[in-house]
C-alpha cells in the first residue's frame, strides 16, 4: 500500500468518525420526532383511540390528584413560612398571600406535580408498554394489523396531556388554600390581608401560563414513557431499564420545557 | 365495558368539577364582575407612575374599585380604565390622582374632587391640560416618594449649608467677645451709676436755674407793672431815666435766664443720650445675663449658687454652735 493511499485512507477514517458522531447525535432527535410525527398521524384514528381515553385518563389523572394534592399541601405551608422568613418585618404581611400565590401558580405546582407525575405515569408507561413488547403483545397487535399507535400510544399522550392540567388545578388551589391556613395559624397574617395579597399582583394569565405549562409536561411524559416502552428490550431487566430512563429523561425535559416557557411567555413581560 | 363506562364518569366529573373550581376561583380572585355591579371610569394623564393592573382605586380613603387596563394612547397619552361600584358616589368635577400608597412601591388611584387638589403649579398644570371636558376624566401622578426623598435632600443639603454659615459667623472670636461682654457688665454697671449720679446733679442744677429764671422774669414783670403804672408820671417827676434803667436791667436778666435755659436744654440733650447709651448697654447685657450664659448669666438663673450659699451659712452656723457647745473638741489648749 503506497503512501498516498494511506493517508488516503486516514483521512476517509477521520470524516466517517465525524458523521458516526453527528449520526450518533441526531439519530436520537430524528426518531424522536419521527416518532412523534407518528403518534400525531395516528390522532386522526379518533375510533380507535378515543374509547382507550377515559381509561387511562383515569389511571393517569385521577388516580394521580393524591400525589398533587399531597405535594400542594406541604409546599403551600413551606411556602407561606418562607415567604414570611425571608422578608419578615421589610414588607406588609400581605406580601406572603402574594408570594404564595405567584409561586403555587406560576410555578411550584406544574412543575413539583409535574415531576412527581413523571415518576409515576412516565414509569407505570414505560413499564406497562415495556412489558407488553418483551412479552410480543405488541408484535401480536401488529400481526393482526392494529396499529398499536393509536391504539395504545395516542390515548395514553392526550390522556395525559388532559388530566395533567387538572390535577396541577387541583394542586394550586390546595397550594393557596395550605399557605391560607399556615399564614393564618402560624404567622397571624389575617385571612383580608393574605386575600389582599393574592389578589392585588393575581391576573388570570397566571392560572394559564400554569395550566398549558403542565399539559405540555403531561404529553412530554407520556411521549416519553411510550417511547421507552415500545423501545424495550431484554426481558425484565430491560422493562426496569425503560422505566428508569423513562423517568429520568421526563424530569429533565420538565425542566427543559419550564424554562422554554418561561423565556417564550416570561421574557419582556409585566404586569402592565 | 362496565370499567370503561365507569372511567367516563369519573374522569368526566373529576374535570367539570375542577374546571368549575378554576375558573370560579380565577374570577373570584381577580374580582370579576359577573353581576354587572362595576361601572367603568375612563382617565386619559401623560404617565401612570408605578400605577399596575389590579391596583386599588380610592375614594376618600376607602377602596371603591381596582385598575382594568392600562394602554398606550393618542398622542403621548396614557389611557387608564377603572372598574368602580356602582353604588359609589363620585366628588364632584372629579379628577383622578395617580401616587404611591406606601413605601413598598404600592401604587393607588385616587378619585377626588378637582377643588381637593394640592394646589402644586405643576400638577395642577398637568391636571388642566388632561382635562377634556368628556367623560374622560383628568389624570396626573403625584411626586412618588423617590422624588420627595431628593427634594428632602436638597433641603438637608442648603440646612447643612446654613448651619455650616452660622458655625463660621459664630466663630471662636465671637465667643471671647460674647465673654467679655459679660465681663465688662460690671464696668458697665458702675459706669451706669455714675452717669445717673452725674445726670441727677445736672437735672437739679437745670431746676434751680429754671426757678431763677422764672423768679427774675417775674421781678421784670413787676417792674414793667410799676413801670406802667408809673408812665403817666414820669414826664412830670423826672423818673423816666430811672424806668429806663431798670428796663434794662430787665433785659440783661431776661437774656441771662435764656442762656441758662439754653444750657439747660443742652444739658438735658446730653443727658438723653447717655441715658439711651446706658439703657442700650444695659438691655444687651441683661439679655445675656437672662440667657445663662457666662458667670453671671449662671449667678441670676442658677439656683445652686444660692442653695450651696444657703447651705455654706447654715453648715457655718452649726459649726459655729457647735464650737460654742463643744469648744473642747476645736480648741484644745494644753500646757504640758
Amino acid at each position: 500500500m503506497s503512501d498516498d493511499t494511506k493517508t488516503h485512507t486516514t483521512m476517509r477514517d477521520y470524516v466517517s468518525a465525524i458523521g458516526r458522531t453527528t449520526r450518533t447525535v441526531i439519530a436520537p432527535i430524528g426518531s424522536g420526532a419521527r416518532f412523534v410525527s407518528d403518534v400525531v398521524g395516528a390522532m386522526r384514528d379518533v375510533r380507535t383511540w378515543l374509547p382507550e381515553f377515559s381509561v387511562h385518563a383515569r389511571i393517569l389523572g385521577v388516580e394521580s390528584l393524591p400525589i398533587g394534592i399531597f405535594i400542594a399541601l406541604f409546599t403551600g405551608i413551606v411556602l407561606a413560612l418562607l415567604a414570611s422568613y425571608s422578608v419578615g418585618d421589610l414588607v406588609p404581611p400581605y406580601f406572603v398571600g402574594t408570594l404564595v400565590q405567584k409561586t403555587v401558580t406560576l410555578e411550584l405546582a406544574p412543575v413539583l406535580t409535574g415531576l412527581a407525575l413523571a415518576g409515576r405515569v412516565g414509569a407505570n408507561i414505560a413499564a406497562e408498554l415495556g412489558t407488553m413488547r418483551v412479552t410480543e403483545q405488541i408484535d401480536a397487535l401488529e400481526t393482526l394489523t392494529f396499529d398499536p399507535m393509536s391504539h395504545l400510544v395516542v390515548p395514553r399522550v392526550l390522556a395525559s396531556a388532559a388530566m395533567f392540567p387538572i390535577v396541577v388545578a387541583v394542586a394550586m388551589l390546595v397550594g393557596l388554600l395550605s399557605g391560607w391556613a399556615a399564614s393564618l395559624s402560624l404567622l397571624d397574617i389575617s385571612t383580608p390581608q393574605f386575600l389582599k395579597g393574592v389578589r392585588i399582583f393575581f391576573t388570570s394569565f397566571d392560572v394559564r401560563y400554569g395550566l398549558v405549562k403542565s399539559a405540555s409536561f403531561g404529553a412530554a411524559v407520556a411521549l416519553i414513557g411510550c417511547r421507552a416502552g415500545l423501545t424495550t428490550q431484554g426481558g425484565a431487566q430491560g422493562v426496569g431499564r425503560g422505566a428508569t430512563r423513562a423517568v429520568v429523561i421526563s424530569a429533565v425535559m420538565i425542566l427543559v420545557l419550564d424554562a422554554f416557557w418561561a423565556v417564550v411567555w416570561l421574557t419582556n413581560r409585566t404586569l402592565k | 365495558m362496565t370499567n370503561r363506562r365507569a372511567s367516563d364518569f369519573v374522569v368526566g366529573l373529576t374535570v367539570l368539577i375542577v374546571t368549575a373550581i378554576t375558573i370560579g376561583g380565577t374570577l373570584w380572585l381577580k374580582q370579576a364582575d359577573l353581576g354587572g355591579r362595576t361601572r367603568h371610569l375612563t382617565v386619559r394623564s401623560r404617565d401612570v407612575g408605578g400605577v399596575s393592573l389590579g391596583n386599588p382605586v380610592v375614594i376618600r380613603g376607602v377602596r371603591a374599585g381596582r385598575v382594568e387596563q392600562i394602554a398606550l394612547g393618542d398622542d403621548n397619552w396614557v389611557v387608564l380604565k377603572l372598574g368602580l361600584d356602582r353604588d359609589v358616589e363620585m366628588p364632584k368635577d372629579p379628577v383622578v390622582l395617580l401616587a404611591a400608597s406606601s413605601l413598598f412601591g404600592e401604587w393607588q388611584a385616587t378619585v377626588t374632587s378637582r377643588d381637593a387638589v394640592p394646589g402644586d403649579r405643576a400638577l395642577l398644570a398637568a391636571i388642566k391640560e388632561a382635562h377634556t371636558g368628556s367623560d374622560t376624566l383628568a389624570g396626573a401622578v403625584l411626586p412618588d416618594i423617590a422624588q420627595l426623598t431628593a427634594v428632602a435632600g436638597r433641603i438637608s443639603g442648603d440646612v447643612a449649608k446654613v448651619a455650616e454659615r452660622v458655625q463660621v459667623a459664630f466663630d471662636d472670636a465671637a465667643a471671647r467677645e460674647l465673654r467679655e461682654s459679660i465681663r465688662n457688665f460690671a464696668q458697665l454697671s458702675a459706669e451706669l451709676a455714675r452717669t445717673v449720679n452725674v445726670q441727677s446733679r445736672n437735672l437739679d442744677r437745670i431746676s434751680t436755674n429754671v426757678q431763677t429764671g422764672l423768679t427774675t422774669i417775674n421781678d421784670a414783670a413787676t417792674r414793667l407793672n410799676t413801670f406802667s403804672s408809673r408812665v403817666d408820671s414820669a414826664t412830670s417827676r423826672g423818673e423816666l431815666q430811672t424806668i429806663v434803667t431798670n428796663s434794662q436791667n430787665a433785659a440783661r436778666e431776661l437774656v441771662q435766664a435764656a442762656q441758662n435755659l439754653k444750657q439747660i436744654t443742652d444739658r438735658l440733650d446730653r443727658t438723653e443720650s447717655s441715658l439711651s447709651r446706658a439703657v442700650s448697654r444695659a438691655d444687651s447685657v441683661l439679655a445675656k445675663a437672662n440667657s445663662r450664659e457666662g458667670t453671671m448669666g449662671l449667678m441670676i438663673n442658677d439656683p445652686s449658687l444660692y442653695q450651696q450659699s444657703d447651705s455654706l451659712v447654715r453648715e457655718l452656723r452649726a459649726l459655729v454652735a457647735d464650737m460654742k457647745k463643744n469648744p473642747k473638741r476645736y480648741i484644745n489648749v494644753r500646757v504640758f
